[in-house]
């Protein structure tokens, strides 16, 4: 068995390719990230202040959501769906599976950080005369979004590494790109050597966001 | 009201063949996970520098990587070192390599959540190092392990779903062929279209399974805390 030599020219021919892959990625990341976030800022305030309905349908979606696999999500929204005459792009269903999930992790997230905020700090927010809203504006969020933003990120880091499933519909992001040239021309450890330090850079320098963040934003022992 | 005739023999195979294999994997990845996570991460407690260093490098290069990623490593990987494994035994090591990082990194903070008293009663007690770890600290720590290993549990059993991606037959991968069966035409197959019904299907087999694990974590980590 004779393990074939390293060949540096397979990123100058593949370069390009693999970095549009990467660039897809990251597209899909980024949009996914803020979309989860946004989802589970709402749907977890909506969990924390026990917001009739809203609250019940937003446990609903955060359990079957965590209690399904997201590669099965993935096979619903892109093999089921067009069955019942609902067609989605890959991009689409990449963003809107990635999105969901997050979504429903950062649920979880925010609902704990918003109910960790101590009841008189909403007190006091009455007292001086703000409204519901403008308490969860002013005083709920910003302290709650800090307790919760480590996690939100840890989701986030998920959310970045799902995006590698998308290689089940075909979806040309990073992984998907470098295992198609991987099927033409079978440079198997440059292939995994290149997934291998994209993804573990990506998400080592969020981790890495998370002790800035954690050590930038905590919060002074007293307001616990 | 009675079901459509395609739906018995989808199910069995689903039921026998998939759900034997899903088993199969998550049975592998959950003894591995916890037997290698759980000596890793009691290692890790040690302060000694180069052993911390190769553990915390495994931990994070396993934790970090899409486990998708980890599949081709050894799925593809390994095979130009003659190593070559079939699709559930590939999934199955993968798996593990991810879980055991989790389990290492729980297993960590749980024997440093023992607090210094307990070191100090049990040294007080003529205990030795080996004898305070044995039956004084590492019992308390493990069990703090619970709840966040039923949580693995439902963690492993959800992505023992990557095993279709290589073409193992576990419960997603079975539902798929029976979906391309029913797709052919007749001498094969009746020509119908049911990937909606059998995945949502599957998804419905893995809430089933994952819902009361889920619950349960939560209820032991407020009864434990």
């Amino acid at each position: 068995m004779i393990v074939a030599a390293w060949d540096w020219s397979y990123f100058r021919t593949n370069g390009p390719e693999l970095a549009e892959g990467l660039l897809r990625t990251l597209e899909v990341s980024a949009l996914a990230v803020v979309g989860a976030f946004f989802i589970g800022a709402v749907l977890g305030a909506a969990r924390a202040h026990r917001i009739p309905v809203v609250s019940q349908l937003a446990a609903v979606y955060v359990e079957v959501i965590r209690n399904t696999p997201i590669l099965v999500q993935i096979f619903i929204f892109y093999f089921g769906l067009p069955q019942v005459g609902i067609r989605l792009s890959a991009f689409t269903v990449a963003l809107v599976a990635v999105t969901v999930w997050g979504g429903a992790f950062n649920i979880e997230n925010f609902r704990a950080g918003f109910e960790a905020v101590p009841y008189r700090f909403r007190e006091a927010g009455l007292a001086l005369g703000f409204g519901r809203m403008s308490t969860f504006l002013n005083v709920t969020l910003p302290i709650g979004g800090r307790i919760s933003l480590p996690s939100t990120i840890n989701t986030s880091i998920s959310v970045v590494k799902n995006t590698s499933l998308m290689y089940v519909i075909g979806y040309a992001e990073l992984t998907t790109t470098a295992l198609h040239i991987h099927n033409l021309s079978p440079r198997t450890w440059e292939t995994l050597a290149t997934l291998g330090v994209v993804y573990l850079a990506l998400v080592w320098s969020l981790s890495a966001l998370i002790r800035v963040v954690e050590a930038r934003l905590a919060l002074p022992e007293d307001t616990r | 009201m009675s079901l459509p005739e395609w739906v018995e023999p989808v199910a069995r195979y689903m039921a026998t063949e998939g759900l034997k294999g899903t088993a199969r994997i998550a049975a592998f990845s959950l003894v591995g996970s916890l037997l290698i996570g759980m000596t890793l991460g009691t290692l890790l407690t040690i302060r000694f520098a180069p052993s911390r260093a190769l553990i915390r490098s495994y931990i994070e290069v396993w934790r970090g990587l899409p486990i998708l990623v980890t599949l081709f490593v050894v799925y593809l990987g390994l095979p130009s070192f003659g190593v070559r494994f079939d699709p559930f035994t590939s999934a199955s090591i993968a798996l593990t390599l991810w879980g055991s990082a989790q389990v290492a990194e729980a297993t960590r903070g749980a024997v440093q959540s023992i607090p210094r008293e307990q070191h100090e009663a049990a040294s007080a007690l003529g205990f030795g190092w080996v004898g305070r770890h044995a039956f004084v600290i590492l019992p308390q720590a493990y069990r703090r392990l619970i709840p966040p290993l039923v949580g693995l549990l439902v963690n492993i059993l959800q992505n023992t779903t990557i095993a279709q991606i290589i073409g193992a037959t576990e419960l997603l991968e079975s539902g798929e062929q029976s979906y391309e069966r029913l797709t052919s035409p007749p001498p094969v197959g009746p020509g119908e279209i049911h990937a909606l019904e059998i995945y949502l299907g599957v998804a419905a087999v893995f809430f089933v399974l994952s819902f009361p694990l889920t619950r349960l974590a939560g209820y032991l980590e407020r009864r434990l805390v």
